[in-house]
Protein backbone atom coordinates (compact mmCIF):
# COMPACT_ATOMS: atom_id res chain seq x y z
CA UNK A 1 0.00 0.00 0.00
CA UNK A 2 1.36 3.41 -0.99
CA UNK A 3 1.81 5.88 1.63
CA UNK A 4 -1.17 8.25 0.78
CA UNK A 5 -3.20 4.91 0.52
CA UNK A 6 -2.18 4.31 4.09
CA UNK A 7 -3.35 8.10 5.27
CA UNK A 8 -6.40 7.52 3.86
CA UNK A 9 -7.32 4.08 5.17
CA UNK A 10 -6.54 5.90 8.91
CA UNK A 11 -8.65 9.11 7.62
CA UNK A 12 -11.51 6.85 6.73
CA UNK A 13 -11.53 4.68 10.15
CA UNK A 14 -13.49 7.09 11.98
CA UNK A 15 -15.33 8.96 8.80
CA UNK A 16 -17.12 5.30 8.99
CA UNK A 17 -18.91 6.10 12.22
CA UNK A 18 -19.56 9.35 11.19
CA UNK A 19 -21.51 8.14 8.04
CA UNK A 20 -23.33 5.46 10.67
CA UNK A 21 -24.55 7.92 12.32
CA UNK A 22 -26.15 10.64 9.51
CA UNK A 23 -27.53 6.82 7.49
CA UNK A 24 -29.45 6.37 11.08
CA UNK A 25 -30.50 9.55 11.55
CA UNK A 26 -32.08 9.32 7.63
CA UNK A 27 -30.42 12.67 6.75
CA UNK A 28 -30.78 13.99 3.22
CA UNK A 29 -27.27 13.81 1.68
CA UNK A 30 -28.36 17.51 -0.07
CA UNK A 31 -28.56 18.65 3.35
CA UNK A 32 -25.05 17.29 4.38
CA UNK A 33 -23.46 19.31 1.54
CA UNK A 34 -25.48 22.70 2.00
CA UNK A 35 -24.75 21.99 5.86
CA UNK A 36 -20.36 21.70 4.83
CA UNK A 37 -21.08 24.99 2.48
CA UNK A 38 -22.27 27.07 5.40
CA UNK A 39 -19.37 26.03 7.77
CA UNK A 40 -17.32 26.65 4.68
CA UNK A 41 -18.41 30.16 5.05
CA UNK A 42 -17.28 30.27 8.66
CA UNK A 43 -13.77 28.92 7.54
CA UNK A 44 -13.49 31.59 4.88
CA UNK A 45 -14.47 34.04 7.75
CA UNK A 46 -11.58 32.80 10.19
CA UNK A 47 -9.51 33.32 7.49
CA UNK A 48 -10.66 36.85 6.76
CA UNK A 49 -9.75 37.58 10.20
CA UNK A 50 -6.20 35.56 9.94
CA UNK A 51 -7.37 33.11 12.51
CA UNK A 52 -5.54 30.61 10.59
CA UNK A 53 -5.60 27.64 13.27
CA UNK A 54 -9.13 27.72 13.81
CA UNK A 55 -10.11 28.15 10.18
CA UNK A 56 -8.04 24.79 9.93
CA UNK A 57 -10.15 22.99 12.54
CA UNK A 58 -13.40 24.42 10.83
CA UNK A 59 -12.64 23.33 7.14
CA UNK A 60 -11.68 19.98 8.82
CA UNK A 61 -15.42 20.27 10.14
CA UNK A 62 -17.26 21.31 7.20
CA UNK A 63 -15.03 19.08 5.14
CA UNK A 64 -16.37 16.43 6.84
CA UNK A 65 -19.82 16.98 5.74
CA UNK A 66 -18.39 17.26 2.49
CA UNK A 67 -16.58 13.88 2.13
CA UNK A 68 -19.52 11.60 4.08
CA UNK A 69 -22.98 13.11 1.43
CA UNK A 70 -22.11 11.19 -0.78
CA UNK A 71 -21.49 7.82 0.69
CA UNK A 72 -24.18 9.04 2.67
CA UNK A 73 -26.60 9.22 -0.35
CA UNK A 74 -25.15 6.05 -1.43
CA UNK A 75 -26.43 4.11 1.56
CA UNK A 76 -29.64 5.35 1.68
CA UNK A 77 -30.47 4.86 -2.04
CA UNK A 78 -30.72 8.81 -2.93
CA UNK A 79 -27.94 9.10 -5.42
CA UNK A 80 -29.55 11.28 -7.98
CA UNK A 81 -27.96 13.04 -11.22
CA UNK A 82 -29.53 16.25 -9.23
CA UNK A 83 -27.51 15.35 -6.11
CA UNK A 84 -24.09 15.26 -7.84
CA UNK A 85 -24.96 18.53 -10.23
CA UNK A 86 -26.22 19.97 -6.31
CA UNK A 87 -22.61 18.78 -5.18
CA UNK A 88 -20.53 19.81 -7.68
CA UNK A 89 -22.22 23.77 -7.43
CA UNK A 90 -21.77 23.87 -3.73
CA UNK A 91 -18.16 22.34 -3.60
CA UNK A 92 -17.47 26.36 -5.91
CA UNK A 93 -18.94 28.13 -3.12
CA UNK A 94 -16.97 26.60 -0.89
CA UNK A 95 -13.61 27.29 -2.32
CA UNK A 96 -15.26 30.65 -3.20
CA UNK A 97 -15.66 31.37 0.15
CA UNK A 98 -11.85 30.32 1.27
CA UNK A 99 -10.30 32.27 -1.50
CA UNK A 100 -12.34 35.09 -0.90
CA UNK A 101 -11.24 35.17 3.08
CA UNK A 102 -7.80 35.28 2.04
CA UNK A 103 -8.22 37.67 -0.73
CA UNK A 104 -9.59 39.86 2.15
CA UNK A 105 -7.75 39.32 4.60
CA UNK A 106 -4.04 40.43 1.94
CA UNK A 107 -6.34 43.22 1.24
CA UNK A 108 -6.72 44.32 4.72
CA UNK A 109 -2.51 43.61 5.68
CA UNK A 110 -1.90 45.84 2.25
CA UNK A 111 -0.52 43.02 0.50
CA UNK A 112 -1.48 44.12 -3.20
CA UNK A 113 1.08 40.77 -4.33
CA UNK A 114 -0.91 38.41 -2.44
CA UNK A 115 -4.02 39.53 -3.27
CA UNK A 116 -3.39 38.90 -6.85
CA UNK A 117 -1.64 35.38 -6.34
CA UNK A 118 -5.26 34.51 -4.66
CA UNK A 119 -7.23 35.94 -7.32
CA UNK A 120 -5.64 34.28 -9.73
CA UNK A 121 -5.28 31.15 -7.72
CA UNK A 122 -9.22 31.60 -7.16
CA UNK A 123 -9.51 31.92 -11.33
CA UNK A 124 -7.77 28.59 -11.93
CA UNK A 125 -9.31 26.73 -9.17
CA UNK A 126 -12.47 27.48 -10.88
CA UNK A 127 -11.26 26.92 -13.99
CA UNK A 128 -9.67 23.11 -12.88
CA UNK A 129 -13.36 22.14 -12.48
CA UNK A 130 -14.81 24.28 -16.00
CA UNK A 131 -12.30 23.03 -18.04
CA UNK A 132 -13.44 19.07 -16.58
CA UNK A 133 -16.99 19.63 -16.64
CA UNK A 134 -16.97 21.21 -20.06
CA UNK A 135 -14.59 18.49 -21.63
CA UNK A 136 -17.11 16.04 -20.22
CA UNK A 137 -19.78 17.23 -22.47
CA UNK A 138 -17.94 16.19 -25.64
CA UNK A 139 -15.91 13.78 -24.42
CA UNK A 140 -16.13 10.64 -22.17
CA UNK A 141 -13.56 11.47 -19.29
CA UNK A 142 -11.35 14.32 -18.49
CA UNK A 143 -9.88 13.05 -15.59
CA UNK A 144 -6.11 14.09 -15.42
CA UNK A 145 -4.09 16.62 -13.72
CA UNK A 146 -3.18 16.68 -10.50
CA UNK A 147 -4.93 19.65 -8.57
CA UNK A 148 -8.69 18.67 -7.93
CA UNK A 149 -10.72 19.53 -5.24
CA UNK A 150 -9.06 17.15 -2.84
CA UNK A 151 -6.41 18.16 -3.15
CA UNK A 152 -6.58 21.78 -2.85
CA UNK A 153 -8.95 21.15 0.43
CA UNK A 154 -6.01 19.14 2.36
CA UNK A 155 -3.51 21.91 1.30
CA UNK A 156 -5.70 24.64 2.92
CA UNK A 157 -6.07 22.77 5.59
CA UNK A 158 -2.29 22.26 5.46
CA UNK A 159 -1.21 25.53 5.04
CA UNK A 160 -4.16 27.01 7.67
CA UNK A 161 -2.37 24.50 10.68
CA UNK A 162 1.11 24.96 9.95
CA UNK A 163 0.88 29.16 9.13
CA UNK A 164 2.11 28.36 5.02
CA UNK A 165 -0.37 29.62 3.41
CA UNK A 166 1.41 31.71 1.05
CA UNK A 167 3.80 28.82 0.15
CA UNK A 168 0.46 26.51 -0.62
CA UNK A 169 -0.96 29.28 -2.66
CA UNK A 170 1.73 28.84 -5.05
CA UNK A 171 1.37 25.18 -5.17
CA UNK A 172 -2.44 25.37 -5.45
CA UNK A 173 -1.79 28.06 -8.06
CA UNK A 174 1.21 26.42 -10.19
CA UNK A 175 -0.37 22.92 -10.29
CA UNK A 176 -4.20 24.72 -11.02
CA UNK A 177 -2.51 26.19 -14.17
CA UNK A 178 -1.14 22.83 -14.97
CA UNK A 179 -4.01 20.90 -14.81
CA UNK A 180 -6.28 23.40 -16.88
CA UNK A 181 -3.40 22.94 -19.54
CA UNK A 182 -3.94 19.00 -18.62
CA UNK A 183 -7.31 19.02 -19.84
CA UNK A 184 -7.21 21.41 -22.60
CA UNK A 185 -4.40 19.33 -24.19
CA UNK A 186 -6.26 15.67 -23.21
CA UNK A 187 -9.45 16.72 -24.92
CA UNK A 188 -7.68 18.25 -27.60
CA UNK A 189 -6.03 15.33 -27.94
CA UNK A 190 -9.03 13.06 -27.67
CA UNK A 191 -11.03 15.19 -30.26
CA UNK A 192 -8.39 14.98 -32.42
CA UNK A 193 -8.13 11.31 -32.77
CA UNK A 194 -12.21 10.86 -32.39
CA UNK A 195 -12.05 13.41 -35.73
CA UNK A 196 -9.09 11.53 -37.35
CA UNK A 197 -11.51 7.96 -37.22
CA UNK A 198 -14.88 9.62 -38.77
CA UNK A 199 -12.26 11.40 -41.24
CA UNK A 200 -10.87 7.70 -42.25
CA UNK B 1 17.70 0.06 -21.30
CA UNK B 2 19.58 1.40 -24.00
CA UNK B 3 21.42 4.98 -23.83
CA UNK B 4 19.07 6.43 -26.05
CA UNK B 5 16.47 5.42 -23.13
CA UNK B 6 18.54 6.87 -20.32
CA UNK B 7 19.18 9.95 -22.11
CA UNK B 8 15.26 10.02 -22.65
CA UNK B 9 14.77 9.23 -19.08
CA UNK B 10 14.66 13.09 -17.41
CA UNK B 11 12.44 14.48 -20.13
CA UNK B 12 10.04 11.67 -19.72
CA UNK B 13 9.89 12.42 -15.85
CA UNK B 14 9.67 16.21 -16.52
CA UNK B 15 6.88 15.52 -19.13
CA UNK B 16 4.86 13.03 -16.79
CA UNK B 17 5.36 15.53 -14.45
CA UNK B 18 3.19 18.35 -16.51
CA UNK B 19 1.07 16.18 -17.91
CA UNK B 20 -0.23 14.61 -14.69
CA UNK B 21 -2.60 11.18 -15.56
CA UNK B 22 -1.51 9.43 -12.48
CA UNK B 23 -4.24 8.37 -10.29
CA UNK B 24 -4.61 8.79 -6.67
CA UNK B 25 -2.51 6.28 -4.29
CA UNK B 26 0.56 5.39 -6.48
CA UNK B 27 3.82 6.05 -5.71
CA UNK B 28 4.11 8.71 -8.18
CA UNK B 29 1.21 10.45 -6.56
CA UNK B 30 3.94 9.81 -3.17
CA UNK B 31 6.43 11.29 -4.55
CA UNK B 32 4.20 14.27 -6.00
CA UNK B 33 2.99 14.81 -2.19
CA UNK B 34 6.49 14.64 -0.78
CA UNK B 35 7.65 16.98 -2.61
CA UNK B 36 5.02 19.27 -2.36
CA UNK B 37 5.14 19.37 1.22
CA UNK B 38 9.02 19.75 1.05
CA UNK B 39 8.14 22.67 -0.59
CA UNK B 40 5.65 24.08 1.68
CA UNK B 41 7.27 23.21 5.25
CA UNK B 42 11.23 23.92 4.13
CA UNK B 43 10.94 26.64 1.94
CA UNK B 44 12.04 29.60 4.46
CA UNK B 45 8.32 32.52 4.77
CA UNK B 46 10.92 34.95 3.96
CA UNK B 47 11.47 33.65 0.43
CA UNK B 48 7.87 34.05 -0.50
CA UNK B 49 7.09 37.12 1.35
CA UNK B 50 4.34 35.50 3.27
CA UNK B 51 2.74 38.19 5.08
CA UNK B 52 1.26 35.67 8.01
CA UNK B 53 3.85 33.20 8.82
CA UNK B 54 6.13 33.16 11.90
CA UNK B 55 9.62 31.10 11.83
CA UNK B 56 12.23 30.62 9.61
CA UNK B 57 10.93 27.18 8.55
CA UNK B 58 13.48 24.49 7.97
CA UNK B 59 15.69 25.99 5.08
CA UNK B 60 15.57 29.08 7.04
CA UNK B 61 16.71 26.63 10.38
CA UNK B 62 19.33 24.60 9.14
CA UNK B 63 21.13 28.31 7.71
CA UNK B 64 21.00 29.62 11.21
CA UNK B 65 22.92 26.83 12.52
CA UNK B 66 25.73 26.88 10.19
CA UNK B 67 26.26 30.65 10.88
Amino acid sequence: MTLTGTIGAICLFPLRNIIRISVALGIHPNVLTLTGVVINAGAGWALAMGHFETAGFVMLLANIFDFIDGKVADELNLSSRFGGFWDSVMDRFSDLFLLIGLIYLYASLGHTDYVLITALTLMFSVMTSYARARAESIIEQCKVGFMERPERIVLFMIGAFTNRMAAVLWVILVLSVLTVLDRIYFTWRELRSTDDEATV
Amino acid sequence: MTLKQLLALPVLVVWHGLFWTFERTTWQYDLMVIAILAFVWVTPPGWLSDPMADGPGLIGLITQLFR
